[in-house]
């Protein structure tokens, strides 16, 4: 022990804290020093009826209506219920009014007056339609059937049908067999609106919403026809949506430019290599190449799109089997690895599996490690993966996937 | 072996010399499905089974030659090479053992093997439909074989 001790510890000696023994009512089994017993809280405790919400009302603070204000409620009310009013005063005790009726005055009560007896749409819960209006057997009505609508309501109707009949007619005719409650207030899972369809808390609103709307058109009209043509024809030839592609994995790998030697000279164009993938197992690759930069990528992206083939995944997370690829100089390896590895490859075959949702993955680039051709040879290894139910049908040999045993196809 | 090079070449039948660690091998191989038909034959091609298409050891219309001191010289195994969906069932058959490297494994070495991982100068059993074929004392086996009867011994070849 230092005897350079700050003097503060010397009167600490003095205080209740420097003599344990005497306030220690059991063994320790710890250094910790145990709970003092009479310790003052830290924080004066608040006990229940000083924290009462109740407000101190006396049975003197209900009074009985005096003769003028009687004079006053029976301008307002008829003679029935002034007498009625009369006996629920005679009927309630001021007494009991007193100990029963609660007016909150601590800081978290209501500021307003409800009794809470009603439940409001859209603040206290939302009203739904109930599920049971839902059919899921209804089918549209054929055109025969509409035809035998319409010719009941000729039959049924005298010979004078006014315009007013037919919309009635149009407006309830149903267009869908089966439950009515079904076609006309279906049950669905979505908050429902807070306004109903032209209900709104104040007018700019609605305004503003509508040139919201107007303006979204514009935007939405523009963009249609800032398709450009090369888009337009990769839609077409591969069926998706403009959102469809602008969701699918892109990446720009390899880029560099090339040299076309003529006779009047060098042209330089650029070259983009560029995958393509939808993060759930499809992959392809596509080149590019153009006087301009952003036309080559562009068109090396579209090509990889168009490119897009089915990879064998084992487990939706890694392949099947080691896999070798072999372009030019390039050789490389892709091995299988557990659940959980990750993907433990270079950046240019980590960008393809994450292309291409593979999720555990080693890789080895033997001799030479072109960038071009290892995307190549990496696409090339990954889709000569050997399918094990084909080996099983070519050897005719029952093979068994012994994980999904030994985790009851739960993997 | 040759017999990859034939697999490329689209043979549907093809002769090796006759030996008993051939016809040994040629029988493992036959039991794993890589090869549809081992026939001992002479110089040229055994009948074809009326049925499967191909010669059987086992068909009793045409008969198989038996072998005697005369003609032993000049007997040759015949195979039924296989194909699935336009590619050879018999993908690469790789030598491990050699003349001049014989190359043996035990049992825990055998399991390490089969269940993927590497052991000693054999590789471990990484693809689907990889086999691993091994000359025991009670024959020539497959790796997986070997590892239910608990043997090891002398690696021969690994196919894919």
């Amino acid at each position: 022990m230092s005897l350079t001790r700050p003097a503060r510890c010397l009167f600490c000696s003095f205080s209740r804290t420097a003599t344990p023994g005497t306030r220690v009512p059991r063994r320790q089994f710890h250094p910790t020093p145990a709970p003092l017993t009479n310790r003052k809280p830290k924080f004066p405790n608040v006990k229940s009826p000083e924290n009462s919400t109740r407000s101190a009302l006396k049975a003197d603070d209900f009074k009985s209506y005096t003769e003028e204000e009687k004079a006053h409620l029976a301008k307002e009310y008829s003679a029935a219920q002034m007498e009625a009013i009369k006996a629920g005063e005679a009927s309630i005790d001021p007494k009991d009014l007193s100990e029963q009726s609660i007016r909150r005055t601590d800081p978290y009560r209501f500021k307003y007056l409800d009794d809470f007896s009603v439940i409001e749409p859209g603040i206290d819960r939302n009203v739904r339609a109930p599920e049971s209006n839902s059919d899921y057997n209804f089918k549209l009505k054929s055109e025969d059937q509409f035809i035998e609508d319409f010719g009941r309501f000729f039959a049924e109707s005298n010979e004078d049908i006014k315009p007013a009949d037919f919309v009635r007619f149009a407006e309830s005719l149903r267009l869908t067999e089966g439950k009515e409650e079904n076609e006309l207030n279906p049950h669905s899972a979505l908050v429902p609106d807070l306004f109903g369809p032209g209900e709104t808390i104040d007018e700019p609103r609605v305004e503003e919403r509508k040139s919201a709307a107007e303006k979204g058109e514009k935007e939405r009209s523009l963009e249609a026809e800032e398709l450009t043509d090369a888009l337009k024809s990769l839609l077409l030839a591969t069926g998706y949506t403009e959102r469809q592609v602008r969701e699918l994995r892109t990446k720009t790998l390899v880029s560099h430019s090339v040299v076309n030697q003529t006779r009047l000279g060098k042209v330089r164009r650029a070259y983009r290599l560029s995958v393509a993938g939808n993060g759930n197992g499809l992959l392809g690759i596509g080149e590019g190449k153009s006087e301009e930069a952003a036309d080559a990528k562009i068109q090396s992206q579209y090509r990889a799109i168009r490119n897009m083939q089915p990879v064998p995944r084992y487990e939706n997370r890694t392949i099947f089997g080691d896999v070798t690829g072999k372009v030019g100089a390039v050789e490389l390896q892709l091995m299988h690895r557990p659940p959980g590895f990750g993907l433990r490859t270079q950046h240019l075959i980590y960008e393809m599996c994450r292309a291409a949702g593979i999720h555990d993955l080693a890789a080895r680039v033997n001799r030479s490690r072109n960038k071009m051709n290892t995307v190549k040879a990496a696409y090339e290894a990954l889709m000569s993966q050997r399918d094990p139910e084909e080996v099983a049908r070519a050897r005719g040999k029952k093979i068994v996937d012994v994980r999904k045993v030994y985790y009851a196809g739960k993997v | 072996m040759s017999l990859v090079n034939l697999a490329h070449a689209r043979l549907s039948l093809t002769s090796i010399p006759n030996s008993n660690l051939h016809l040994k091998l040629c029988n493992a191989l036959q039991n794993s499905g890589y090869i549809s038909s081992v026939v001992r034959g002479g110089p040229t091609p055994p009948p074809a089974h009326p049925i499967l298409g191909y010669p059987a050891a086992n068909d009793e219309v045409e008969g198989i030659e038996p072998v005697t001191l005369d003609n032993v010289a000049s007997r040759r195994l015949w195979l039924g090479l296989k194909y699935w969906r336009n590619e050879s069932v018999l993908g690469k058959v790789k030598m491990v053992s050699k003349p001049t490297r014989r190359v043996t494994i035990d049992v825990e070495g055998l399991r390490r093997v089969v269940r993927g991982e590497d052991s000693g100068y054999v590789g471990g059993l990484r693809s689907p439909g990889e086999s691993l074929f091994l000359s025991t004392d009670r024959g020539i086996l497959e790796a997986r074989e070997c590892v239910e009867k608990k043997l090891g011994g002398l690696v021969l070849c690994r196919v894919l």
